[in-house]
């Protein structure tokens, strides 16, 4: 069976995703156009935020990020004081990686007397995220997707399991996901097909690049303006070699502003020998990734520390970017991360800090023990004896 | 809104959601009838059908089964059902604007092939079925704040709609000569999983009969703590919500109309008819007859006739430009004893006498303005920012500029790799101001900008500011981009000068 006939017996068949990234983009509108019209109405705010973090997520337009700053600025003006502008910061912040500012206007929302459960559901969002509070996030998650069974809820707990490594689990999750899925927008089936490629090209000890290259492709398919996993898939195929379609499949992007669209087009293009296309694109890469890091250093940290590490060719800041990102969300893989670089700057003191950072923060869970840094320990611990 | 944004499901896909219903007597010609839908409320120029969504008008024969406190409406099959379902996008030569089709399965199994936005639609070769599908003005008024029971502007002032139209011979479809009272639903289902049970229909995303059964009844904000029952409502087959739910959405209905019957402090209904309104208003259907005649006063007067324990007068029925909030809120706050109105009483645009019948939609001219007070004199101000070729906004990361003053044209790429083209139409050094075109990058026509400096007491004050017409991507998109770049832009002269009051 194909991953294409797969799909089409696991879910409804979605919107064209050429129609929906249009009305995405109307329906992104009309909720500023509610917004503008009454900045207090019930709900206007959160409805752009919603639109705003589906075209950050599924365009890859990342000014997305600019205009959520602005909402936040403009409702601090408009309905200052207020627990609905609270939650809004705290959203727009958490949706900037800055979880510290985000849990700081949760408890002021929470004393303005905001909803509990939108309290709640944003700080199990925030805990996920930089992995504070592990043993009853996992919990929490586990009983929401029991009783909810809605994609979202079965996904964000798929997520967490493939962070912790249970693999198999979360790939269960995710086709769950696909089942119960009875709608016709394709963002979600395109998101969960897009976490089943990251499953499986990256977060099982062994990666499957052919399987996980069938999922980034169906969320392609399903989804054409899907930048991200745009990105991964060329980034299968230039691994196997196969530059033309890795091209193909990041040119139809590089409109989307997204800078790790044009990192990968020079390392395709250098591939091919095309080394002033290759340099073009990666000075684009670079001034984008300069000036999201001036507006959003924490949500990018980790992404261009990947792109310093490598073409960028500027371990010293990849190492910075990436000790910016485990400071700011701790968790293993932030830290595999760091540790990684320190080792290929030839940071031996910042590697070993790094890893008995990590061990000290997670060597209690099982998922460590998969970890390339559980083998390192072991080697230490081999060496130390 | 009428249906608009009305339950969680729909919000992931807006073209899926249904906002109004409508069926009235052609203005053109009294011996044919109209039926209408729209969904996706507030679309852009570019808003498309789904293409997995069979969007379909039912209508059944009804008969008032009981007067006064035991007003009851039945309804029978069959069911005459007119559904439309759309295409991909077809792609033209590059300069060519991409075009949809759509294909309308009317009575009887014919089928009718249209374009998306062709305003003279597509008819039968007998001329019996006329069809159209597009973007047209929103008819629908909201001109209250519904929370607080406010009366306020059209929420929907300027907002666009996509509008299926079909329109038939009364005589030939609906045959009155068995009955002139009839029930319309409206509704959108997924198409069918591929290799699925014939019997395993997709389940419903939305419905709608009578106007505002979801966000004004079911989830009634007035009733605070009340659990949100739109998404379950919508999931129900129309014409047959399940007994074991029917008490469930009856005692919802009941309590939501008490409590919009004591917004004004004023008891207007007996129990026994508060109660005989939520059992007619729970057969959610949109009743009209074809009879009678419909016009923009003609909705409800079936249902509140029938609840009078009367005969109507009237065809029912919902025209394009009946204002069904008021109709409904002085039905439902003072049971017709003293007009409830809104803060505007008509709609963007009133509903057209000529086939489809939905006005075109709204392209106005729009402005964004910004103004900053900074602490600094004018001419410092200026010197910065007064060079057409200048650099020194933040969402800039690189500025061109090609030729010399007045027809100069700046290239200006922002930090996330847009690209933007303007010219300099006239600069007044001495009143320190300047008045450009966009060329490209920002999706307008039309667009002027002006930029400002003037004195204010010790310091200054920058005035920017845009007029220009949405072409392609809707008003709000280009607000949100200009607003953005004008916002950030004083924002930074704010952190160099200083802001005074």
């Amino acid at each position: 069976m194909t991953a294409s006939s797969e799909l089409e017996h696991e879910c409804f068949p979605t919107t064209d995703g050429e129609i929906a990234a249009v009305n995405l983009e109307s329906a992104r509108r009309r909720s500023w156009s509610v917004f503008f019209q009454d900045p207090c109405r019930d709900g206007a705010a959160d409805i752009v935020l919603e639109h705003e973090r589906l075209t950050a997520q599924f365009v890859g337009d990342v000014s997305a990020l600019d205009r959520v700053e602005t909402l936040a600025m403009h409702l601090a003006q408009t309905d200052a004081g207020s627990a609905r502008t609270a939650l809004v910061q705290a959203q727009v912040a958490s949706m900037v990686h800055r979880f510290a500012e985000a849990r700081q206007h949760l408890a002021e929302s929470a004393r303005l007397g905001a909803p509990s459960a939108e309290v709640d559901r944003l700080t199990l969002n925030i805990d996920q995220a930089d992995w504070s509070n592990l043993d009853s996030v996992l919990d929490q998650r586990r009983e929401i997707a029991e009783k909810s069974g809605r994609l979202d809820d079965l996904v964000a707990l798929g997520a967490l399991l493939a962070d912790l490594r249970d693999c198999t689990e979360a790939d269960s999750l995710y086709r769950q996901a696909l089942e119960n899925y009875q709608d016709v927008s394709p963002f979600p089936v395109a998101w969960v097909c897009f976490q089943l490629g990251v499953l499986w090209g990256e977060l099982v000890p062994e990666p499957q690049r052919l399987l996980a290259e069938r999922w980034y492709r169906r969320a392609v398919d399903c989804l054409p303006s899907y930048t991200k996993a745009r990105v991964h898939l060329a980034e299968i195929y230039a691994l196997s070699g196969r530059t033309s379609d890795a091209e193909a499949v990041l040119s139809s992007a590089i409109g989307s502003g997204d800078p790790e669209v044009r990192w990968r087009l020079a390392d395709v293009m250098a591939s091919l020998g095309r080394s002033a296309d290759a340099e073009a694109h990666l000075q684009a890469a670079r001034r984008g990734f300069d000036a999201l890091l001036g507006r959003h250093l924490p949500a990018f940290a980790d992404h261009a520390a990947e792109f310093y590490s490598g073409s960028g060719k500027d371990r010293r800041r990849a190492l910075e970017l990436a000790r910016v990102n485990v400071a700011n969300r701790p968790t293993l893989r932030a830290l595999e991360q760091a540790h990684e670089i320190a080792v290929s700057a030839g940071d031996a003191a910042a590697a070993s800090e790094l890893l008995a950072d990590a061990r000290k923060r997670w060597s209690s869970i099982a998922a460590f023990q998969r970890s390339p840094l559980a083998n390192l320990r072991a080697a230490m611990q081999g060496a130390a004896a | 809104m009428s249906d608009h944004i009305d339950g969680p499901r729909v919000i992931g896909d807006p073209a899926a959601d249904l906002t109004d219903l409508f069926a009235f007597t052609s203005p053109e010609n009294p011996d044919r009838t109209v039926l209408a839908a729209n969904v996706f409320p507030t679309c852009g120029a570019d808003a498309i059908f789904s293409n997995a969504i069979n969007h379909s008008i039912v209508v059944r024969r009804a008969k008032v089964a009981g007067l006064g406190d035991a007003a009851k409406f039945e309804t029978t099959e069959p069911e005459i059902r007119f559904s439309f379902r759309f295409d991909v996008l077809e792609r033209g030569p590059a300069d060519r604007k991409a075009i949809q089709r759509g294909t309308c399965m009317l009575p009887g199994g014919q089928t009718l092939r249209f374009v998306v936005n062709d305003k003279a639609g597509a008819s039968t070769a007998d001329g019996v079925f006329r069809v159209f599908a597009g973007l047209r003005s929103d008819p629908f008024l909201l001109a209250w704040i519904i929370p607080t029971f406010t009366r306020f502007q059209n929420l929907l002032q300027n907002d666009n709609v996509l509008c299926m139209v079909v329109e038939f011979d009364t005589r030939l479809v609906l045959e009155p000569e068995k009955g002139s009272l009839f029930a319309a639903i409206a509704e959108t289902v997924p198409l069918p999983r591929p290799g699925a049970f014939v019997s395993h229909e997709p389940p419903r995303i939305d419905w709608v009969g009578r106007p505002e059964q979801t966000n004004i009844l079911l989830n009634n904000p007035g009733l605070r703590g009340a659990d949100d029952l739109r998404d379950l409502w919508n999931q129900q087959t129309p014409f047959a919500v399940p007994d074991a739910l029917r008490t469930v959405f009856l005692d919802r209905v009941k309590e939501s109309l008490a409590n919009w019957d004591m917004r004004d402090g004023k008891q207007d209904w007996t129990p026994g008819a508060l109660a005989a309104h939520a059992n007619v208003r729970l057969d959610d259907h949109l009743l009209f007859d074809v009879a009678k005649p419909t016009t923009d006063a003609s909705h409800l007067e079936i249902e509140k006739s029938t609840l009078d324990g009367r005969s109507y007068q009237s065809g029912g029925g919902r025209t394009v430009d009946a204002n069904v909030i008021d109709i409904m809120l002085t039905m439902m706050v003072t049971r017709d004893r003293e007009a409830v109105r809104g803060g505007a009483t008509s709609a963007t645009k009133p509903g057209t006498k000529a086939f489809p019948y939905f006005a075109e939609p709204n392209t106005n001219l729009q402005t964004v303005a910004d103004t900053i007070n900074l602490n600094a004199p004018p001419d410092k101000v200026w010197a910065l920012i007064g060079q057409f070729g200048g650099y020194w906004h933040p969402l800039i990361a690189d500025i061109k500029l090609v030729g010399t003053g007045v027809g100069s044209l700046r290239i200006l790429e922002t930090i996330d790799g847009k690209r933007i083209v303007e010219r300099l139409d006239a600069i007044d050094e001495a009143a320190r101001s300047y008045r450009y075109s966009n060329i490209a990058g920002i999706p307008a026509s039309n667009y002027t900008g002006t930029l400002e400096v003037k004195p204010n007491g010790a310091g200054s004050s920058v005035e920017w500011r845009a007029e220009y017409l949405a072409d392609g991507q809707g008003d709000l998109a280009v607000r949100t981009i200009i607003y953005t770049l004008f916002k950030t832009g004083l924002n930074s002269l704010k952190q160099r000068f200083g802001a005074s009051q």
